[in-house]
């Protein structure tokens, strides 16, 4: 079996048990389905003779007043067919649909061998707030939330036009969860829509968790380390990629929102980026791809210097790190290797922490393991300066699935150049190269616009020109309106 | 599959490879800053030691105080010479981080080539170590410590470096020497050290034939020899104007923008005139003389006068230089320039230059004077 196949998410067949073939649906089976569900509400009204079944957790109070509550509580037993005749309660001709509608929060209305549902579905959900991961300093705040239909309705806000498209997908054998896929009609490629819902309609699994999640079943390589597919909890950010001809997916319960497809170079590229002066922006952005070499190499390039290119290192700063490498008793390569596990340990520690001790570990890693280890031998100085440098820079990198992965790398890389010098980074940063060029993203080239070259691309890659010269939807997309501006200079 | 086999493939090639690259562990390591040969004494000289070989290394001290290690052996070569340090210290000697050769003057009397040639060949020094001259002995230079200088490799280079900049020596590494050694019209030059009791000092520009010291240009003498062998952009000079008829006074003229232009006139086969076009811009930075540098003609005038200073002490320094048939501004490139290649080869170079003409023709432009009138 191939680990780096290209997975095909073919059309295999459902598992789970055979389809149970359908039935009318009648109160008493209904009710047999969610036996021990305690959780489940039934009401009679004996003088009309009408009977409700709902979760009462799922639905609004509100919409439940309106169209239950108020309505069935007023009439008399005769005027009952007329109120059902009403559009909102829709007659159900299969019992397999009814659960379903109850699940998703709708009332089920029994009257007369009938059934009808009407939909009341308000879950309870947390407000909008700002996201932690992706933090920006000028631009929106919102971000999106664990339910779905909010973060539609976030969209919605913001792209008040009839040709954003949405459609809806199951996913989960168990929990159901609901996939939206989102498209703006006449700017998106059909092609990418439809081998999206493609995949996601053919995954199989029990549970969907979060949108990171998702990715990794839709990925075309998921043996890569990179991240082929970027989320984002911002909603300025979906809505731009959205706009620029990808294809969105919302998990619901999941406030990371997919777009699809990506290039490596998207996840370099934060909204603020676009909400200063373009000057600004470029010079942010090479920062960011700046901060990329040095956590991939600069640990990395002190080992292989320190190891076999003394030539390398200026006369000044000659002394002063054979001075500071000389009490230590290790090799570069276990020296640096020691200090970047430590980074790596605070790291995690410090994520998994509440803010408030996060600050204790913050002064416990950077005065006692950084300056105590130099004082006791273990490390020399300039690591800590290169460690901590690459650490930092990792962070600059917005976004976090993708810092995490290029973080791994650099391990990669320190054991190379520990053992082959210079030669060994460039051998590995080769073939991280050559493995990135070999990637795709939803069958398009990751490495789009580098390769293919597609250098008009690069004004809004590697720099953000200005405005006016930013006339045209990124060739990845693929989109059959390539103009998004007509500004002049 | 693939993946694994990558991994195993990577992780093996890793491990067959690791103990191909010699490590070279920084802290394991003393590194040559300067070097120094000098011919030995006679009585090392009779045991057929031909070579005394001086270095320098400079050693990390965990107190950070600077430690200096200097080795010397007398050898029969400079192959040997290694052999023998190895024997002295517990580093292993390295040459990646050279900065400095220098050359005894006896050493370079006879000719030094055949140890420029191995710093050539080294991959690992480079072609920017600095070439000097020692008058007298590079091995007491090296040797000695100054204690306001504790690292005399660095002091040395570090002298040399700031000097060149201001033109007062010409910045003479291996490569500008080799390339001089192999042109056939031009000869090599490198500046010369002097060691004093508590320093060490630039002491003029040592000119060479081929590769063996002929004849030095003093210290004071420098400027002009700069003025007629390049174009520069910033330099300094001082001029007693007492030296020339009628005016006195003291000029320094500073921040000289030189441009030279060589013209060749082949009056017969064998029998050249050179005009050697010299125009100097600078500032003038102190005058002690009685004129008026705001007054044009009297300006005009202190400009005729230091180039009638530029072109004496230029034609004195030309008048030195056939005397003793080194081409050190490289007059024979431009001859070869004004030919074919073929009659350049028949032309005897060595022979014809000392009978050829060579004039000067300077002018200098007074482009600052100062605030006073």
């Amino acid at each position: 079996m191939s680990l780096f196949k290209r997975v095909r998410h073919g059309k295999n067949k459902p598992i789970g048990q055979p389809d149970k073939p359908d039935v009318l649906p009648s109160l008493q089976q209904t009710l047999d389905e969610f036996k021990d569900c305690i959780d489940l509400v039934h009401r009679t009204m004996p003088e009309i003779q009408v009977e409700f079944v709902y979760f009462g957790h799922l639905v609004g109070s509100d919409p439940f007043t309106r169209e239950i509550a108020v309505p069935f509580s007023s009439i008399s037993a005769d005027e009952v067919p007329s109120l059902l005749a009403r559009t909102q309660y829709v007659e159900t001709q299969s019992a397999k649909h009814l659960i379903k509608e109850i699940l998703d929060g709708a009332v089920a209305i029994f009257y007369g061998g009938k059934c009808y549902v009407v939909n009341v579905y308000k879950p309870d959900n947390r407000s909008i707030e700002q996201s932690e991961t992706e933090a920006v300093i000028t631009g929106p705040h919102d971000s999106f939330i664990e339910t779905a239909e909010v973060n539609l309705s976030l969209i919605r806000q913001r792209v008040k036009s009839s040709h954003l498209k949405v459609m809806k997908y199951e996913v989960g054998e168990v929990t159901k969860t609901d996939v939206y896929v989102l498209y703006i009609d006449r700017i998106t490629n059909m092609g990418y829509v439809r081998e999206l819902s493609r995949r996601i309609q053919n995954i199989e699994i029990d549970a969907v968790h979060d949108g990171n999640m998702l990715v990794q079943y839709i990925d075309d390589h998921p043996n890569s380390v990179f991240p082929l597919f970027p989320t984002t909890e911002r909603t300025d950010a979906a809505v731009s990629k959205l706009v620029s001809g990808r294809v969105l997916a919302i998990v619901d319960g999941s406030p990371s929102v997919i777009s699809a497809p990506a290039s490596f170079f998207e996840f370099f590229s934060s909204p603020d980026d676009y909400y200063q002066r373009w000057m600004l922006g470029t010079a942010t952005r090479l920062l960011r791809f700046s901060a990329f070499i040095i956590t991939i190499a600069f640990t990395a390039l002190y080992v292989s210097v320190t190891t076999f290119h003394y030539e390398m290192i200026p006369e000044d700063l000659l002394l002063t790190l054979t001075e500071s490498r000389s009490r230590v008793p290790f090799p570069p390569i276990y020296e640096a290797l020691l200090l970047e596990t430590t980074i790596e340990l605070l790291r995690e520690a410090g994520a998994r922490l509440p803010t408030k001790i996060g600050q204790t570990i913050g002064i416990v890693g950077g005065i006692v393991i950084g300056q105590a280890a130099v004082q006791a031998g273990l490390t020399s100085n300039i690591l800590i300066i290169a460690v901590a440098s690459s650490a930092i820079a990792s962070f600059v990198i917005p976004s976090y699935v993708m810092s995490a992965s290029i973080r791994l790398i650099r391990f990669a890389l320190i054991i190379l150049a520990g053992m082959l010098g210079n030669m060994g980074l460039i051998m590995g940063m080769a073939l991280v190269v050559i493995h990135l060029s070999g990637l795709t993203s939803l069958q398009s080239s990751y490495l789009t616009p580098v390769a293919p070259g597609r250098f008009k691309d690069w004004r809004d890659v590697f720099i953000r020109a200005p405005f006016w010269m930013l006339k045209e939807r990124p060739t990845q997309s693929k989109s059959p309106n390539e103009m998004k501006n007509k500004m002049k200079e | 599959m693939r993946l694994l086999k990558a991994i195993v493939t990577l992780l093996l090639a890793g491990l067959l490879a690791a103990g191909c690259g010699q490590q070279r562990i920084l802290e394991k390591l003393g590194f040559i800053q300067a070097t120094g040969y000098d011919l030995p004494s006679e009585q090392e000289r009779e045991k057929g030691r031909e070579l005394l070989v001086t270095i320098n290394v400079p050693k990390a001290d965990p107190q950070g105080k600077m430690k200096l290690e200097t080795l010397s052996a007398s050898v029969k070569s400079s192959k040997e010479a290694r052999i023998e340090f190895a024997r002295q210290t517990e580093l292993s000697l390295v040459s990646g981080q050279l900065r400095n050769t220098l050359y005894g003057v006896s050493l370079a009397k006879i000719g030094f080539m055949n140890h420029i040639d191995t710093l050539v060949r080294d991959p690992s020094i480079s072609q920017l170590v600095k070439v000097s001259v020692v008058n007298g002995s590079a091995h007491d230079l090296l040797i000695k410590r100054y204690p306001e200088h504790p690292n005399t490799g660095q002091y040395v280079d570090r002298l040399l470096e700031k000097e060149s900049i201001s033109m007062a020596i010409p910045r003479i590494t291996v490569y500008d020497f080799t390339r001089d050694y192999y042109d056939d019209g031009i000869d090599p030059i490198a500046p010369i050290l002097k060691q004093n009791a508590k320093n060490i000092a630039v002491d003029g520009i040592a000119l060479f034939h081929n590769d063996q010291y002929k004849t030095r240009i003093e210290p004071d003498k420098t400027l002009i020899f700069a003025i007629i062998r390049q174009n520069f952009k910033y330099g300094e000079m001082s001029i007693n104007l007492a030296e020339d008829k009628g005016e006195e006074g003291q000029v320094i003229f500073s921040s000289v923008i030189n441009h030279r232009k060589i013209r060749v006139t082949r009056e017969q086969t064998d029998r050249f005139s050179v005009v050697i076009e010299i125009v100097t811009r600078g500032s003038v930075h102190e005058y002690t003389g009685n004129l008026k540098l705001s007054d044009d003609a009297d300006r005009k005038k202190v400009e005729s006068l230091i180039a009638g200073h530029i072109e004496r002490e230029a034609g004195d320094m030309l008048v030195l230089m056939q005397k003793n048939k080194v081409d050190s501004i490289g007059i024979g490139q431009y001859v070869r320039n004004s030919m074919s290649y073929s009659e350049w080869k028949k032309l005897n170079w060595e022979e014809v230059y000392p009978r050829i003409s060579i004039a000067c023709k300077a002018k200098v432009i007074i482009q600052d004077y100062g605030k006073f009138k």
